[in-house]
């Protein structure tokens, strides 16, 4: 499984969610996680076609298939709630 | 055409834009030159930066000149956290993008940030500010007045709970506050702000900069009216920001009592709709006045093709559809994105709001009977 990270570094909900995706990857560090920036890497955002509300995080499995996805500023129940849910 | 939207720009003042034209055929030299004309250059700026202080009512403050509110929100976040020592930082979920953004950038870098609570006045909860502010706090950084709801934040009392904090240090992003309320930063450690923002021209702005406050500068290079930020200084500009801030601050109060009562008159309107629900505060300025409605950007599409002009939110938004500021008090997706942002002006007459409630209500009345409209 890997995640993927869609944030922008103007975007206030991104910055937000910072401290509460320390707190996560604490309690996982085992997370395969790729990061995105909304701004650079246009390519990922047209294939993942992500939107214009962020941040985005996208579930894929083993062949990169999507599983799911969260769009927006998520309390921190929510985004283990996320990945509890495989 | 209407034009409502003033807290994202205004036109520069004709008064400002005489004052440039003059100052660029007076003063050839480089205010850096040794000679008769650098000398006389450097003398105008000189005595434009005494006056700015004055206006601002600031004493022992240095005055750095950018581009913008966004290069001095930059160099205020960055330089300052780089100078000094402490990994964290405080801040809202009201901020600017360019307030925003050198936090992101500086927490890649190891620095945590931390959200001060606000309440549903939209003011800051101070007694929170008390409970997470560390002894590694190096900034606190917030916006004066937001611009999307115009909130005016108590500054002397956060300054209170800061005082117990020397090695803490505070900026206020000013950029909404100059020109549209009067000054009380005394105290402040950096203020920001920007001329475009009350009549003044697009492309320079002022980071103030507590004397015994430290910052390593964004832009390296040659002297300049300051070491903090290299490059020629732009004494056009500089005068025409001068003058800028002498015509806001000049009949401010008749001003202000004026749109006051465009204010009134306007809410007055919005609130005979029974879906309309306004989301300015007691604590916002006049001069913004942020509802929201269903159908919200078609509405203001169509009021776009009837040649009136407001904003769905802040202008420095894209990609995140939603109003920060709407969503951090209220806590409501559907009203932050149905949010609508009208900015007055002193130089909002009477007539285009009476002009502005007919188109406004023929528009509101189209989308909302039939949805599907195609705008």
């Amino acid at each position: 499984m890997k995640i993927l990270k869609f944030n922008a570094v103007w975007c206030p909900g991104c910055l937000v969610q910072r401290p509460i995706w320390n707190e996560v990857l604490k309690k996982q560090p085992e997370l395969d996680i790729i990061e995105y920036d909304y701004d650079l890497n246009e390519e990922e955002v047209i294939k993942y076609d992500v939107g214009d509300k962020l941040p985005v995080i996208i579930m894929l499995d083993d062949q990169n298939n999507e599983i799911k996805r969260l769009v927006g500023e998520k309390k921190k129940e929510e985004i283990l709630d996320f990945l509890k849910e495989r | 055409m209407i034009y409502l939207d003033y807290s994202a720009t205004t036109f520069p003042n004709s008064k400002v834009l005489k004052t440039f034209n003059k100052a660029c055929k007076k003063y050839h030299g480089n205010p850096n030159s040794s000679h008769y004309l650098g000398v006389k250059a450097k003398k105008e700026i000189s005595d434009a930066t005494l006056n700015i202080a004055n206006i601002l009512g600031i004493k022992d403050y240095e005055i750095i000149y950018t581009s913008g509110a966004s290069e001095a929100n930059n160099l205020a976040i960055k330089g300052l956290c780089k100078a000094n020592k402490g990994k964290h930082i405080i801040t809202t979920k009201m901020e600017h993008s360019s307030v925003v953004a050198p936090i992101n950038r500086l927490c890649s870098d190891g620095y945590e940030v931390s959200f001060v609570n606000l309440k549903s006045s939209g003011l800051i909860d101070v007694d929170h500010l008390k409970s997470i502010i560390r002894d590694d706090t190096v900034l606190v950084s917030i916006v004066g007045v937001d611009s999307e709801l115009g909130i005016k934040q108590n500054i002397k009392a956060i300054l209170e709970v800061l005082k117990e904090y020397p090695n803490c240090y505070f900026h206020v992003d000013a950029t909404q506050m100059v020109g549209k309320t009067t000054l009380e930063l005394d105290g402040v450690d950096l203020v920001s702000f920007s001329a475009h923002k009350f009549f003044g021209i697009k492309g320079i702005g002022c980071l103030l900069k507590k004397k015994n406050v430290k910052l390593i500068p964004l832009i390296d290079g040659g002297a300049s009216t300051t070491k903090y930020r290299s490059g020629t200084p732009t004494l056009e500009l500089i005068l025409s920001l001068e003058k800028a801030l002498s015509l806001a601050y000049k009949d401010f109060y008749v001003k202000e009592k004026y749109i006051n009562k465009l204010n009134n008159d306007l809410k007055k309107f919005l609130a005979s709709y029974s879906n309309i629900k306004i989301n300015s505060t007691k604590n916002s300025v006049s001069q913004i006045i942020n509802f929201s409605c269903d159908n919200a950007d078609k509405f203001v599409q169509l009021l776009n093709k009837n040649k009136v002009y407001l904003s769905t939110k802040s202008a420095c938004s894209s990609a995140d559809s939603l109003s920060k500021s709407v969503s951090a008090i209220y806590n409501d997706e559907y009203r932050a994105k149905n949010s609508v942002r009208i900015s007055l002006s002193y130089v909002t007459s009477k007539r285009e709001i009476k002009k502005f409630m007919k188109i406004f209500d023929e528009c509101y009345r189209r989308v909302n009977k039939d949805e599907n409209i195609k705008v």
